[in-house]
């Protein structure tokens, strides 16, 4: 390798059969080619470096330069992000990269640089939804004395015990078993996740509830970015933003193939009201609106 | 100096220690009989743990019977030789105490208190967790430095 | 040189010398990782990334376990649990020739099936037994020696900590409630062989056997018994019905031992603060050693390391069967020299995938590694539970390695069956639906 050769330690939590580590890898190919070799990136799958909340915490001590987490791991650094967590905020897939596409989008993105954090672009990361072993979710008054296993912030709690269920935070890897042995009765994900996890083996029934839709985002931590010149800079940017498109592809067909597998494996889908679900959790977005800053975003994120 | 850091150290280890047995017991407990289990006995346990970890490895550090080594060859050597290793080691225990606890994890304090980390549940400052790490790295200096001073004698 | 190469080289070299030189395990592993990743990247992050892996690699729930294990093994040390085991063991079997021996290794089995430590039950049980076998005409040295390889089997007989530490090292892809039911019949395993190679030895040495315990004598003993074996139904049934978690039911064994303790009236409030503070000892040499090693096993990911020795090994040697041996016999060396719980962390990486390439189960590895590493941990110059049964029985590391070779020979022909035999380690779990 050349002397003025920059590599960048990319670390992640997903498998590699998963559609966000091929666009990664989109995006590293772009990059070699547009530098012509100068920047190279090194992928680290299967959070191999750590957990989300881990990399983040390495981005800004400086040892790992980039990796992609969930939004939700991110508002942790930077609260900004909270928003994209709210329950039934976005109407549907398309407000949703309207808002992350346009000026809210950009603004979000460089939020974080406070925090030595830069967010490159967001990453479809489809709507969660929930399954469960036993019962047929049809509607919220299903939830009720539910154990649902949720990630461990306070909002995804919140949501599923205003719902009426009982929240269980507990670590992903955890779940397979406890779905198994009963020491929850459901947990909540998107499609991708629900397959990859194998969770459909011991869950029959999922509802398409759709009540968050938190993108992912890659972060390039600042004290790696500040290293590189402008034209490194924009080669990476433009890196990036291609690997949005063809992310958003890896992930319909990933969707697509999912289905079928789901279909095969006797999976039933539930189609609930939405409106239902969405009523209950107004709560919630109310409680977020009580802050003057997150007010004004979110009124600004409605009227698009 | 030695004894009053000693009972200290005793003191928080078997607080902590208690109460995470009554932490986890209660997480079953609520589950069980309220029906919710909560977040943040789960955060409050692994924070617990982490302190117990660290601290107490700082404090088997003063202690005769020390941290797991393959001491067979060091007893086998003549006393002198064997005093003079032993401060050999002392000193490497102490330097990494100094660069890795000390400075390294003073510097993730620093970052994660200048940049406001908070923990998912608790909302608990990440930089209060991790103050325990240059902590103890001082506690193992000054053990290391204790235990240098009484080979000597 | 590629910086990878160098790092390695610095990595494994510096290890080594730390070690030999008496620095503490877990220091000798602190300072080495420390080392390679200043070569790699600039000192602040270097050191800054090294405390914070430290950190967070213990920041786990289900290591919670240990501490909770340790401290209910200590409790039963201490509450009367032991002597209610043995007068079981010994009026269930006691009349067999050379009663005392096969009590020996029953009431091992039964103490680490409840306490999940090694340590505890050889302590507890060898301190108890040795005497009493010395004037049935076992030499004090036999006596160790099968108290030292029978009290092994509590480590694959669940709960124990050292699967706990297994299924944190092979990254999530065995599950602890899998490799707890694949325990059972590994350990059991090797209680039935070292009572065959006892059966052997007292048929030689024409030993008596004891009295005959009459039924009501062992309904007795039964009752005095039973409550400490519910443990043994709560920890483990509770965990496979999905009742609680490893953790959850690690602190109700806690909760358990204390309330047995205080019902044997062995146990007493004002003990509990020494019980904790011996706990908190033993839990923090344990998890600091944790911490470090998984400090280094970053660095072993961050280099490359683990993809780079299965491509090697797979490659080189594609035989499956050649490929396990050759684990194996690494492991027995590793075994002499370092104790389990840092040979876990540091080796399962490495090993775990190889083995997973050439059509391993995790569980069954576990398996694999635990019971190499048990016959470590017998072997001088590296062996704590030699150094323990030893001590406990009053007799000379060196006086013990002789009656103990063949048992350890039993062993290692135990450790074969399993590592060629999968089922032996996936029937159990299969059975309960744990593994597919
Ligand atoms: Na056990
Ligand atoms: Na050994």
């Amino acid at each position: 390798l050349e002397s003025n050769t920059k590599v960048m330690y990319f670390a992640h939590s997903l498998p590699i059969t998963h559609p966000v580590h091929r666009a990664i890898l989109d995006m590293k190919e772009s990059l070699v080619q547009k530098s012509d070799g100068q920047l190279q990136i090194k992928v680290f799958p299967d959070g191999q470096l750590g957990t989300e909340r881990e990399v983040l915490e390495l981005l800004q001590i400086g040892s790992i330069s980039m990796t992609k987490v969930s939004a939700a791991s991110l508002s942790n650094f930077a609260p900004d992000y909270q928003v994209t967590s709210i329950p039934y905020l976005f109407r549907d897939r398309e407000h949703l990269f309207k808002v992350l596409e346009g000026e809210i989008g950009k603004e979000l993105l460089l939020s974080s640089t406070e925090y030595l954090l830069r967010g490159l672009c967001f990453y479809d990361a489809g709507a969660r939804s929930f399954y469960a072993k036993k019962n047929q979710i049809g509607s919220p008054e299903d939830l009720n004395g539910m154990k649902i296993r949720t990630m461990n912030d306070q909002m995804s709690v919140d949501m599923v015990n205003t719902l009426g269920g009982s929240a269980t935070p507990m670590a992903y890897g955890e779940l397979y078993t406890a779905l198994q042995q009963n020491v929850v009765d459901g947990a909540e994900n998107n499609i991708p996740s629900f397959v990859t996890s194998n969770h459909y083996e011991v869950c029959k029934y999922y509802t398409f509830d759709e009540h968050t839709m938190v993108p992912d985002v890659v972060v390039i931590g600042t004290r790696f970015w500040d290293t590189l010149n402008e034209n490194e800079k924009i080669w990476l940017q433009e890196a990036a933003d291609e690997s949005v498109v063809k992310q958003k592809q890896y992930w319909e067909e990933t969707v697509a193939e999912n289905m079928k597998v789901l279909k095969q494996a006797q999976v039933q889908f539930l189609y609930p009201d939405k409106s239902e679900f969405s009523k209950m959790t107004t709560p919630l977005l109310e409680r977020m609106m009580r802050d003057e800053k997150m007010k004004t975003v979110i009124e600004k994120i409605r009227s698009e | 100096m030695y004894t009053l850091i000693n009972k200290i150290i005793e003191g928080l280890l078997v607080a902590i220690f208690g109460l995470l047995v009554i932490d986890v017991v209660w997480q079953v407990i609520s589950r069980y009989i309220v029906g919710q289990s909560s977040s943040f006995t789960e955060e409050f346990a692994r924070f617990s743990l982490i302190w117990l970890t660290v601290l107490g490895a700082a404090y088997i550090n003063g202690q005769q019977e020390g941290h797991l080594a393959m001491d067979f060859l060091l007893s086998k050597l003549p006393e002198a030789k064997r005093k003079g290793r032993q401060k050999v080691i002392q000193i490497s225990m102490a330097l990494f105490a100094l660069v890795v606890m000390v400075i390294g994890g003073g510097n993730l304090v620093y970052t994660t208190l200048r940049l406001g980390q908070t923990s998912s549940a608790l909302h608990l400052p990440l930089g209060y967790v991790y103050a325990i790490v240059p902590l103890s790295g001082l506690i193992i200096i000054f053990f290391s430095w204790y235990n240098i001073k009484k080979l000597n004698k | 040189m590629s910086i990878e190469l160098i790092s390695v080289l610095v990595l494994f070299i510096s290890f080594a010398v730390l070690l030999l030189y008496g620095v503490p395990v877990a220091y000798s592993i602190g300072i080495s990782t420390t080392l390679v990743l200043v070569i790699n990247m600039a000192f602040m992050p270097s050191v800054t990334t090294v405390g914070q892996r430290m950190t967070t690699g213990i920041d786990n729930f289900a290591l919670l376990a240990i501490p909770f294990f340790i401290l209910a093994g200590e409790l039963m040390n201490r509450g009367g649990v032991a002597n209610r085991l043995i007068a079981f063991a010994k009026s269930l079997i006691g009349s067999l020739p050379g009663g005392l021996a096969y009590v020996n290794i029953i009431s091992a089995m039964l103490f680490g099936a409840i306490s999940g430590s090694a340590i505890a039950a050889a302590s507890a049980i060898g301190s108890t037994l040795t005497d009493k076998m010395e004037k049935e005409g076992y030499p004090r040295q036999f006596s160790a020696a099968v108290n030292i390889s029978s009290s092994t089997t509590g480590l694959l007989i669940p709960p124990s900590n050292v699967l706990i530490i297994f299924a944190l090292a092979s990254g999530g892809t065995a599950s602890v409630a899998a490799l707890f039911v694949a325990g059972y019949l590994p350990g059991i395993l090797v209680g039935l062989v070292l009572m065959l190679m006892v059966y052997i030895y007292a048929k030689r040495k024409k030993l008596p056997r004891a009295d005959r315990v009459g039924f009501r004598q062992l309904l007795i003993h039964f009752k005095d018994a039973f409550l400490s074996l519910t443990l043994l139904i709560i920890v483990v049934g509770g965990i496979v019905a999905g009742i609680f978690t490893a953790t959850e039911a690690a602190a109700i064994a806690v909760i358990y031992a204390t309330f047995l303790g205080f019902l044997n009236k062995e146990l007493h409030l004002a003990d509990l603060r020494g019980i904790l503070l011996k706990s908190a000892k033993t839990t923090a040499i344990v998890m600091f050693l944790i911490a470090t090693s998984m400090a280094m096993s970053w660095v072993f990911s961050f280099e490359g390391i683990p993809q780079m020795l299965t491509g090697l090994m797979v490659d080189s040697v594609s035989n499956p069967i050649l490929v396990f041996l050759l684990i194996n016999l690494i492991l027995l060396i590793v075994g002499t020299f370092m104790d389990m719980t840092p040979a876990v962390l540091i080796f399962t990486p490495i090993f775990l995938p190889v083995a997973m390439a050439l059509g391993m189960h995790s569980v069954q590895f576990g398996m694999v590694i635990v019971l190499n590493l048990c016959i470590g941990v017998c072997t001088p110059p590296v062996g704590t539970l030699l150094f323990v049964g030893s001590g406990v029985a009053q007799v000379s590391v060196g006086k013990v390695i002789k009656p103990l070779l063949p048992l350890l020979m039993a062993m290692v022909f135990v450790l074969f069956l399993i590592t060629y035999f999968p089922e032996i380690s996936l029937w159990l779990p299969k059975l309960f639906g744990l593994i597919d």
